[in-house]
């Protein structure tokens, strides 16, 4: 049960993540906006944990703490590392980046929060 | 959580070892006394614990990427401050110094440590203000930080003696050449961080030796930790350490130094 619901949340965010994408790239194109890609972080865990991003294209995630306890996001692969808080957001910009697959991780919670950016070829 | 602390807590101790050991050994060799680390590790705790208990509200400063402009900035103070102590207390190794001068290297130092640890410091007190909050996780959190905390302070301690113990032409020299790579090491991670901002332009990547020396590793992580290893730096990163490093090089009149501390025949 719980893992349906999981898959469900899954795949109900990764619809919102490919109308997103294709909103922001839509709106990328008429007004040069940066495609925003949301990650959650609830019990330690990222929402979605496997984000897929195109090649070449610079990319701002917003990460929502749905946490009390701060989190730190990092990632060796992307060079990135921020805190944060609970309850907060957070923006944090990558890429451009070649295609391939990049690790990233809760350093405050390494053990469950784990998550990589799927880079595609356009 | 026992062993995330240990790792954790020691990163963050072994960043500032660095700078501290090396400050401490200029010390030394001014003969001015350690005390004013003791009031730099007050101040820094102090700003530390003022920066973690208001970091979710600067963290949504400038759209959301205040805790990246605030510490880039950090790190650009102590880089600036760093080759202003070095310019004006590291040239001269036999000028005898006025006490006006002695109060100013120690001021500068104390300002130094204080920066470096409030940014370094702030992240432990974030991280365990939230780890304790599960009653479980209390003990194994606390002994953690601490046997990290030991483990770095003791890192540091060995530094600050195996530069003493270098002969004796050779300990400023060392020195100045460490500090180098600290503020180099500083001018990096700014513009890492305001390029994580958006605030500085995507530069392409130098190099990758993630296959060589994977920076999670062992030798990684330390060398992170002590002159900000990067398997893949950016170009504005390795301009940042360049410049940050000839900062203080040049500063102390590196040159005309090395000449004067040659032996002469």
């Amino acid at each position: 049960m719980r893992n349906r619901c999981k898959q469900m949340l899954i795949k109900l965010s990764r619809l919102r993540l490919f109308t997103s994408l294709t909103l922001s790239l839509i709106s990328c194109y008429s007004m040069a906006a940066t495609p925003t890609i949301e990650i959650k972080i609830q019990d330690h865990l990222f929402f979605p944990a496997t984000i897929e991003i195109p090649a070449n294209t610079k990319v701002k995630l917003l990460l929502i703490n749905l946490d009390p306890t701060a989190e730190e996001f990092e990632s060796y692969e992307l060079n990135r590392e921020k805190v944060i808080s609970g309850h907060r957001k957070a923006v944090i910009f990558i890429g451009p980046l070649p295609p391939g697959e990049y690790p990233f991780f809760g350093e405050f919670y390494p053990k469950t929060a784990q998550g990589k950016v799927v880079v595609t070829a356009p | 959580m026992f062993l995330n602390s240990v790792v954790l807590i020691l990163q963050e101790i072994l960043e500032a070892a660095l700078l501290i050991s090396v400050l401490l050994a200029f010390t030394r060799l001014r003969d001015v006394g350690h005390r004013w680390i003791v009031a730099a590790i007050i101040i820094g705790c102090l700003g530390a614990f003022l920066y973690a208990l208001n970091m979710a509200q600067i963290s949504e400063w400038f759209d959301y990427v205040g805790q990246e402009v605030t510490n880039a900035f950090i790190q650009l103070s102590i880089m600036l401050l760093l080759s202003i102590f070095a310019a004006r207390h590291l040239g001269r190794p036999d000028h005898q110094p006025s006490q006006g001068h002695n109060r100013e290297f120690i001021l500068c130092m104390l300002f130094i440590v204080s920066l470096a640890l409030t940014r370094e410091v702030s992240e432990i007190f974030i991280y365990i203000g939230g780890a304790i909050t599960d009653p479980s996780n209390v003990q194994p959190t606390l002994i953690g930080a601490g046997i990290g905390a030991g483990i770095g302070i003791s890192a540091g301690v060995l530094i600050y003696y195996s530069l003493l113990g270098l002969p004796s032409k050779w300990i400023a020299l060392t020195g100045l050449l460490l500090l180098s790579l600290v503020a180099g090491n500083m001018a990096s991670q700014a513009t890492l961080l305001l390029t994580q901002a958006d605030w500085l332009p995507y530069s392409r990547i130098l190099w990758d030796s993630s296959e060589l020396l994977p920076e999670n590793s062992v030798l990684g992580h330390l060398l992170y930790a002590l002159i900000g290893y990067e398997a893949t730096p950016s170009l504005y990163q390795g301009l940042g350490y360049v410049i940050g490093m000839l900062l203080i090089l040049i500063g102390t009149k590196f040159t005309v130094w090395l000449n004067n501390a040659a032996p002469k025949s």
